[in-house]
C-alpha cells in the first residue's frame, strides 16, 4: 500500500474532467428530455383540464338547455292539451247543433211523410168510402128512392132562392135554349109534365125540355138550363161529398 | 497487493496502470454517453429508459436528502456512484484492476468529498458557512476539524481497503482452490462493488446536505 502523488492528482483531474463530461453527456440532455417530457405532460394534463373545463360548461349549458326545453315542451304540451279541449268543445257543439238540426229535420220529414201517409190513408179511406157508398147506392137504387129523391127535388125548387131564379132566368133568354133533364130511372109522364110547368113559371116562358135516363146518376136527376145546372142525384151528391173531404183532408 | 505498475512517463509524471484504467473508463462513459444522448426522443427506446430511470434515480435519492437541491448536487455526486461502480467492477475483468483498490485514487475521491462540502457549503450559505464550525461551542472548533479529516480519511481508506481485500481474496482463493471456485467470491464483489459505492456516494451527499444546512442548524440552536 503505496502513495503515488502522481496517481492522486491525476485522478482528482481525472474525476473534475469525468464529471463534465457527464454532466455535458449525460445528466444535461437527460433532464432536459425529462423536462420537455414532464412539460408536454403537463400541456396535455393542462390542455385535458380546459378541455375537461369546457365540456362540464358545455353539459351545463346542454343540461340546462335541456332542462329548458323540457319545460317548453310542457308549457308547449299544456297549450296543445289546452287547444285540443277547446277545439273538441266547440266540435262537440257543433256536432250536437248538427244531431239537432238533423233530428229535427229528420222530426219534420217523419212528421211530414206521417202526414202524407194520414192523407193517403184518409184519400185511400175516403176513395174506398166513397166506393164502398156508391155500391152501396147501386144497389139501394130503386124507383122508390128516385121517387123521394123526386120530392127533395121540387122541394128544392120551389125553396130556390130569388138570386138562384134570377140565374135561371137569365139563362133562359138565350134563344133556342133547350133544357136537359137526366134522370137515372126514367119519369112517368106526370112528373115530366109537372117539371116542365114548374121550370117554365121559373123562366117566364115556354122551353123545350129533354128528358134522359142516364143510370150513371144512380139515382135522382141533373137538371142543366145553359150554364146552370141542378144536381140532385146520388153521383154528384157523393161528388160533392168526397170534394169536401179531400178538400177538408187537404186543408188538415 | 501489488504495487501499480507505470505504463509510461510524461516527463516527471508516472503514468500508472490505474490511471490509464481510469481513462479507458473515463472514454467508455464518455462515448457511451454521448452515443446514448445524440438521439433522445420524447417516446424512449429501452436504453433511453434506462438511463432516464438512472437519472430519476439519483435525482431523487439527492432529493430525499437535501430537497430542493438535486440540480446543483447531481452531477458531482452522480459522477461519484457512477464512476465507483464502474471502476470497481473493473477489477472483474482480467489483466485489470479497480482504480479504487488503490489508496491513491479513493485518496483523490475522498479530498474532492472533503472540498466540494466546503465548496457547496460557502456557495449556499455564504462566509457564515463557517460559523458553524463554532457551534455549539468554540470550544469545538478543534473536535470539528478532527472529525473532518478523519471522515475524510476514513471515506478514502473505507473504499479502498474494501475493494482492495475483495481482489486479494479473489486471488487468494484462484491461486489455492483452481479456476472456478472464485466464481462465488466474483459474485460477491459485485455485490460488494455496488454496496460500496452506495456508501460512499450516500456519505459523501450526506456531507455535502449537512454542509449546506449547517447555518439553519446553527440558526434553529440560537
Amino acid at each position: 500500500m503505496t502513495f503515488d502523488w502522481t496517481t492522486f492528482i491525476l485522478e482528482i483531474i481525472n474525476f473534475l474532467a469525468l464529471v463534465w463530461i457527464l454532466k455535458h453527456f449525460l445528466y444535461q440532455p437527460i433532464l432536459d428530455i425529462i423536462a420537455r417530457r414532464r412539460a408536454g405532460i403537463e400541456k396535455t394534463l393542462t390542455d385535458a383540464q380546459q378541455i375537461k373545463a369546457e365540456a362540464d360548461k358545455l353539459k351545463q349549458q346542454h343540461e340546462k338547455f335541456l332542462a329548458e326545453w323540457e319545460q317548453e315542451k310542457e308549457r308547449a304540451q299544456a297549450r296543445l292539451m289546452a287547444e285540443l279541449a277547446a277545439m273538441r268543445e266547440n266540435k262537440l257543439a257543433e256536432l250536437n247543433d248538427k244531431i239537432n238540426e238533423e233530428a229535427e229535420r229528420r222530426k219534420v220529414l217523419d212528421e211530414r211523410a206521417k202526414r202524407e201517409f194520414e192523407r193517403r190513408m184518409e184519400e185511400q179511406g175516403i176513395a174506398q168510402g166513397i166506393a164502398f157508398t156508391t155500391k152501396l147506392f147501386f144497389r139501394l137504387a130503386s124507383p122508390e128512392l128516385e121517387a123521394a129523391l123526386y120530392a127533395l127535388l121540387l122541394e128544392d125548387l120551389h125553396g130556390l132562392s130569388k138570386e138562384n131564379k134570377r140565374v135561371i132566368t137569365e139563362a133562359t133568354v138565350v134563344p133556342e135554349l133547350q133544357i136537359k133533364i137526366q134522370s137515372a130511372f126514367p119519369l112517368d109522364e106526370n112528373k115530366q109534365n109537372e117539371l116542365a110547368r114548374y121550370l117554365s113559371d121559373v123562366a117566364g116562358r115556354m122551353l123545350p125540355i129533354e128528358f134522359q135516363v142516364n143510370s150513371d146518376l144512380i139515382a135522382g136527376f141533373q137538371i142543366a138550363i145553359g150554364s146552370w145546372i141542378l144536381h140532385a142525384n146520388l153521383r154528384d151528391e157523393l161528388k160533392f161529398f168526397s170534394g169536401s173531404l179531400q178538400h177538408a183532408t187537404a186543408g188538415s | 497487493m501489488e504495487e501499480a505498475a507505470v505504463v509510461f512517463y510524461a516527463g516527471p509524471f508516472a503514468i500508472t496502470s490505474i490511471v490509464i484504467t481510469t481513462w479507458g473508463i473515463m472514454l467508455f462513459l464518455g462515448m457511451f454517453c454521448w452515443l446514448a444522448t445524440r438521439q433522445l426522443s420524447l417516446d424512449p427506446g429501452p436504453l433511453q429508459a434506462m438511463l432516464e430511470g438512472i437519472i430519476l434515480l439519483i435525482e431523487e435519492s439527492i432529493e430525499a436528502v437535501s430537497p430542493g437541491y438535486a440540480q446543483q448536487m447531481m452531477p458531482f455526486i452522480g459522477t461519484l456512484w457512477i464512476y465507483i461502480v464502474i471502476a470497481n467492477l473493473v477489477g472483474i475483468i482480467p489483466e485489470l484492476h479497480s482504480p479504487t483498490g488503490n489508496l491513491s485514487v479513493t485518496a483523490g475521491l475522498a479530498l474532492l468529498v472533503f472540498l466540494s462540502v466546503h465548496w457547496f457549503g460557502i456557495r449556499n450559505e455564504g462566509a457564515g458557512y463557517l460559523k458553524h464550525y463554532l457551534s455549539p461551542s468554540p470550544i469545538l472548533l478543534p473536535f470539528h476539524l478532527i472529525s473532518e479529516v478523519t471522515r475524510t480519511i476514513a471515506l478514502a481508506v473505507r473504499l479502498f481497503g474494501n475493494i482492495m481485500s475483495l481482489e486479494l481474496v479473489a486471488l487468494l482463493v484462484l491461486l489455492v482452490a483452481g479456476l472456478l471456485v472464485p466464481v462465488p467470491v466474483l459474485m460477491l464483489h459485485i455485490i460488494e462493488a455496488l454496496v460500496q459505492a452506495y456508501i460512499f456516494g450516500m456519505l459523501a451527499l450526506i456531507y455535502v446536505a449537512g454542509a449546506m444546512q449547517s447555518q439553519q442548524n446553527v440558526q434553529g440552536a440560537s
